[in-house]
């Protein structure tokens, strides 16, 4: 199978435009005999859905959570990019794009990242207009900050909570089109299946959680925002209820799962204090402003902190990059931080942690104007530690917090199955092999509200669709499949819990595809997943029955998954023969220990094909191709 | 009409008729309060204050009606609304505790309300309705004040007053929507010392009156 | 420095909300005090599990204290003695060895027990429904800048636009009403001039809407300001009651 970008020709800046006039459209009175469906009510999914009722498509919107307000958006804390260089510092819709291009590393469809760069102005419109109540200059203008990886202040905020109050701006609007009927909304349904027929998405099974029935959903078009799958790896910043499920068994429906390695890693969370623990907090990256990041020079020095003199202290980043010392990008500081414990100098209890000092910005500052700037942030960290950052250095260690891969999508974001179409996280699109600070967001709503109206449009006038319904075999097929996989789940009756193999399963990951990658690790776990998932089969056991609320079942059932999509991930980092991004094998570095790519022969996409059970996914490679752009070695000394 | 009677039996309506009427309430008192004074002037003053109220006439008797009309709509909104609170919360929990919101003034509402009702028509019996042919209105004062039993009953219910004014007070301020960064400070202060007004003001009749005769 | 607890937990089970429920009796031994409450939570449950028992149902999510999804009355206080914090966020040090912890499930009529420590609380999604937004499709913005904002009025709506929606309120409030929560909507899209232009027609419908599902009348008790993880202030409340008068009084809505 070719995979085909379906990316417009012509100049850069009118490649949306002359795609948008090529779409085929459906005429407003029709669109009310589409049935769509939307999967997660994020900022992807909860302004897809919104806008698709908007204008006059039958949706029905399902999630996981009780409610659409809590997606994991809510979480995202700093703010959201935009191209409108209100600050007059040099910031272009151009800009924006070269710099989303390059701080993925240049594994990024050049056609998709510039119309995400266009649309984000008109995001900031659309969130404002819904009462998104961004930081506002004396004057009452809109104000920016700065972030990681650009040098324009571009990023608008909500305080540190952008994330929830985007979502909630999303959320507003969806509700309103549930109060006008316009939606129909299931909440608390986890997705089991994709039902494909004539080759075409065309609907989903799901399992309502408080009943535990299994029911069947028919539409014209399966719309996908569910997320990322970092709680592959147990531990991460993600919510708990965050998975890979849907998406994997779109995968396991013909839909192509691209880049699966790419997975990001922020260096500024708390460190991991017990095996009990059962997730991890990020705190902000802009800490890194003003705290010095060190860790003693001998290994294993288990004294206070402030009793370590400054001679005795490794201010390990300042050394080793002196133009952006604290400030490199996310990717770099984690490595760094990493190789330090590695070496035998983390500090903490666990060894895995390494210290982020405000001393001397207290000293230069005064504590006062470090609360302003942080007091949040230190409140927050102390809860949690029970330690105060005003008088000890924190502890911080990387944690896995975003992944860039997802489902292959094409320029329309339909997946390799027509009909699916797969936004925000779940898709592979706009952030190639490492995505820059406040950029999700910005790719959530740009799919959600911008693209997908049009390019939902396109597919539905172009394609003839057969009246499918729920009595279809397809889905009564897939409901008793579903229904033997739940119960043998409940009959093994085995001597772990659910958690247990969910653990295990991280630490391989962790420690073999992690931060730092090496073939030889890589293919140790590769080995190690397909044993994990043996014993899970004969050993887990979960308490409780199929008919009602299950929490057990619900995190069985996602386990499965993860320990499936792992061994895919860990396959596509021994495959791609670089580094690029947030995929650092230690084969392939630079002499000052950076990512070095491989652009001859690297400069691809990874799509994986699945192929069945128990066989050998085939890898398609989409070739990315920069016409606009030179590609550049990063370099931050 | 119809949105009249929708919005006034709403949640926020029936709590805003009570605000204003609570809040008229206070001024009864107020002026209750300013005149019933006029008794530390000795019996002349009492009883011309008396005749003087007396000489306004169907003004009066006006008056009365409103002070009726608003108890009833204030003890009826607090009936349905202690109701429908109740209901509110079919199952209780099994352990509860203030989180630092409710204080026992806020928490006795509904009980010092109905002890204020029950003590105003006793105290509407014992002078409004007393025999005033052939003794004046301080007689009767005197009179019911000679009881130990009646000064100590008229103290504890002015105690329970001041409780149910000083939730009240502010309450009604907040519910008609009066809250400010800068002034909350003030109302609440208000309230206080409301309440500590009414109880010493009120309270300290009866007892001066026992300690006189 | 992290020790270790033994605590007695008396926990809410309920199959389902047909069920009666009742309140049972559970050892939780070697809590270490750097566990979250819900790490505790786990904890019992992962040993429930190894006996073939079923686990504690309880919501939760991004346990970092922003999607409102968990929850529960703890020794009598809407998520537990720590002020400002969601359950999520409250660790095991502020208790003591020996300790016994009630743990019941939000109550209230509108919100209907769902299994255990979980609870339906759709009715605030309805409510949202009923007028929580401002009406303009996607599209129809115009410029961000065309409307200038007061750093003043920004902060105060983004006070009340900070609610996480999880119930705390309701399940503090002695009358069991959604007054703050129902306040914070109305208060985050009356103070900006986007959620002005519908003010009326949202006021009175939110209002409405959250009378219909049951919900008990603000009696101006506090205890939802004192638990709410968000700090949101009554002064919301007030501000819903002005929004209120200028509805039923001062516009031609009926």
């Amino acid at each position: 199978m070719q995979l085909e970008s379906r990316a417009p020709g012509g100049p850069l800046q009118e490649k949306w435009d002359k795609h948008r006039f090529d779409l085929k459209l459906v005429n407003p009175a029709n669109k009310r005999k589409f049935d769509i469906i939307v999967v997660g009510t994020g900022l992807a999914g909860g302004s897809a859905a919104a806008t698709l009722a908007e204008s006059g498509y039958n949706v029905k919107n399902f999630c996981i959570q009780d409610s659409p307000r809590r997606a994991h958006s809510i979480a995202a804390q700093g703010g959201i990019n935009a191209a409108k260089n209100y600050p007059g510092d040099g910031d272009s819709i151009r800009r924006l794009f070269y710099d989303t291009i390059k701080g993925g590393d240049f594994r990024a469809r050049e056609s998709n990242v510039y119309r995400l760069a266009q649309i984000s102005n008109e995001i900031i419109d659309q969130c404002t207009a819904q009462g998104v109540p961004f930081a506002r200059e004396y004057g009452g203008m809109l104000a920016n900050r700065s972030f990681g990886g650009a040098q324009v202040s571009r990023t608008f905020y909500a305080r540190g909570q952008t994330g929830q109050q985007l979502l909630l701006g999303a959320y507003s609007a969806l509700m309103r089109q549930v109060g006008a009927g316009n939606i129909e909304m299931f909440p608390r349904r986890e997705v089991l299946d994709i039902i494909v027929v004539d080759g075409q998405a065309r609907g989903i099974v799901v399992r309502n959680l408080i009943t535990g029935e299994i029911e069947s959903h028919a539409a014209h078009a399966v719309i996908m925002a569910t997320g990322g799958y970092a709680n592959t790896y147990y531990l991460s910043t993600n919510a708990m209820n965050s998975n890979v499920n849907a998406i994997w068994r779109a995968y396991k429906k013909g839909a192509f799962f691209a880049n699966p390695c790419y997975v990001q890693i922020h260096p500024t969370c708390i460190p991991v204090h017990g095996t009990y623990q059962s997730k991890l907090t990020l705190m902000s990256e802009s800490l890194r402003n003003d705290g010095r990041v060190w860790v003693p020079r001998k290994s294993g020095d288990k004294r206070n902190p402030n009793d370590i003199p400054e001679s005795e202290r490794d201010y390990y980043l300042e050394r080793k990059y002196p133009s952006f010392g604290n400030l490199v990008p996310r990717d770099v500081a984690s490595r760094n931080a990493k190789a330090q414990c590695d070496e035998g100098k983390g500090v903490g209890s666990t060894g895995l942690a390494v210290y982020l000092d405000f001393r001397d910005a207290i000293k230069r500052d005064g504590a006062e104007a470090i609360r302003k700037k942080y007091g949040n942030l230190f409140q927050m960290y102390e809860r949690i530690t029970a330690q105060d950052p005003y008088r000890t250095p924190m502890m911080i260690y990387p944690a896995i917090h975003y992944v860039m891969g997802g489902l292959w999508v094409d320029y329309n974001l339909m997946s390799t199955v027509p009909g699916l179409f797969v936004l925000g996280e779940a898709n592979f699109s706009d952030h190639g092999a490492n995505r820059l600070g406040a950029s999700a967001l910005m790719q959530g709503l740009a799919d959600g509200y911008f693209v997908i109206p049009y390019t939902l449009g396109g597919y539905i006038a172009g394609s003839s669709l057969s009246d499918v319904n729920e009595s279809h075999q397809a889905f009564k097929d897939s409901v008793k499949k579903q229904t033997e996989q739940i119960n043998k789940l409940l009959s093994i009756n085995g001597k772990r819990t659910v958690d247990d193999f969910h653990k295990q399963l991280g630490h391989v990951l962790w420690d073999n595809c992690g931060m730092a990658r090496n073939d030889a690790d890589m293919e140790k776990a590769k080995k190690m997943i397909p044993e994990i998932r043996d014993e899970f089969w004969q050993n887990v056991t979960v308490p409780g029955s199929a008919g009602d609320l299950n929490q057990s079942l619900e995190r069985a059932n996602r386990v499965a998954d993860f320990l499936e999509f792992a061994e895919l991930l860990v396959e596509d980092a021994i495959s791609r023969r670089e580094s690029c991004g947030c995929h650092f094998n230690v084969d392939f570095q630079t002499e000052e220990h950076e990512a070095k790519r491989d652009d001859e022969n690297c400069s691809y996409v990874s799509a994986w094909e699945y192929n069945g059970e128990g066989k050998e996914p085939t890898l398609h490679k989409e070739p990315l191709e920069f016409e606009n752009i030179e590609l550049t070695q990063r370099s931050y000394k | 009409m119809g949105w009249f009677i929708k919005n006034f039996s709403s949640s926020i309506g029936k709590k805003q008729i009570m605000a204003i009427t609570g809040l008229i309430f206070c001024t009864f008192l107020t002026t209750h309060l300013l005149g019933n004074l006029s008794i530390y002037g000795g019996k002349g003053s009492f009883n011309s204050y008396a005749e003087h109220l007396h000489s306004l006439g169907v003004l009066v008797n006006v008056a009365e009606v409103f002070l009726i009309i608003f108890a009833a709509l204030h003890i009826s909104m607090a009936v349905v609304l202690y109701f429908q609170n109740l209901s509110a919360r079919p199952v209780r929990y099994v352990k509860k505790k203030n989180a630092g919101g409710r204080t026992i003034s806020s928490t006795l509402m509904p009980y010092t309300g109905l002890i204020i009702l029950i003590f105003v028509i006793a105290h509407l019996i014992n002078f409004h309705f007393a025999d005033h042919t052939n003794q004046t209105i301080f007689d009767i004062v005197s009179n019911v004040f000679s009881n130990p039993i009646y000064v100590i009953s008229y103290v504890f219910v002015m105690i329970v007053a001041a409780f149910h004014v000083k939730h009240g007070l502010w309450s009604a301020f907040q519910t008609v929507g009066a809250n400010h960064p800068k002034y909350m400070p003030f109302i609440m202060a208000i309230s206080l010392i409301f309440s500590l007004i009414v109880v010493v003001g009120f309270a300290s009749i009866p007892v001066y009156i026992f300690s006189s005769i | 420095m992290s020790m270790n607890l033994n605590l007695t937990l008396k926990v809410w089970r309920q199959k389902n909300s047909n069920d009666k429920g009742h309140m049972e009796t559970y050892e939780a031994r070697d809590i270490s005090t750097e566990m979250s409450f819900l790490e505790m939570l786990d904890v019992v449950n992962e040993k429930l599990a190894l006996e073939g028992k079923e686990p504690i149902a309880f919501d939760n999510d991004c346990r970092e204290g922003i999607c409102g999804t968990c929850g529960a009355v703890v020794n009598g206080i809407a998520h537990g003695p720590q002020k400002a914090t969601t359950l999520c966020q409250l660790h095991m040090r502020h208790f003591k060895d020996g300790d016994v912890i009630y743990i019941e499930p939000w109550r209230s009529k509108a919100f209907k027990v769902v299994k255990d420590l979980i609870v339906d609380r759709s009715a605030f999604d309805k409510i949202i429904q009923a007028g929580g937004y401002v009406s303009v499709n996607t599209g129809q913005a115009p410029e961000a800048n065309n409307i200038p904002i007061s750093p003043e009025k920004a902060e105060l709506a983004m006070d009340a636009a900070a609610c996480i929606g999880c119930g705390a309120c309701v399940a503090a409030c002695p009358n069991a009403s959604a007054m703050l929560f129902v306040s914070a909507k109305i208060s985050h899209l009356a103070l900006l001039p986007q959620g002005k232009v519908e003010a009326s027609e949202r006021t009175l419908s939110m209002l409405r809407k959250m009378d219909e599902l049951g919900f008990g009348n603000c009696s101006n008790e506090r205890e939802c300001e004192a638990v709410c993880p968000k700090e949101i202030s009554i002064a919301n409340i007030a501000r819903f009651n002005r929004e209120f008068i200028k509805a039923n009084l001062g516009s031609t809505v009926e």
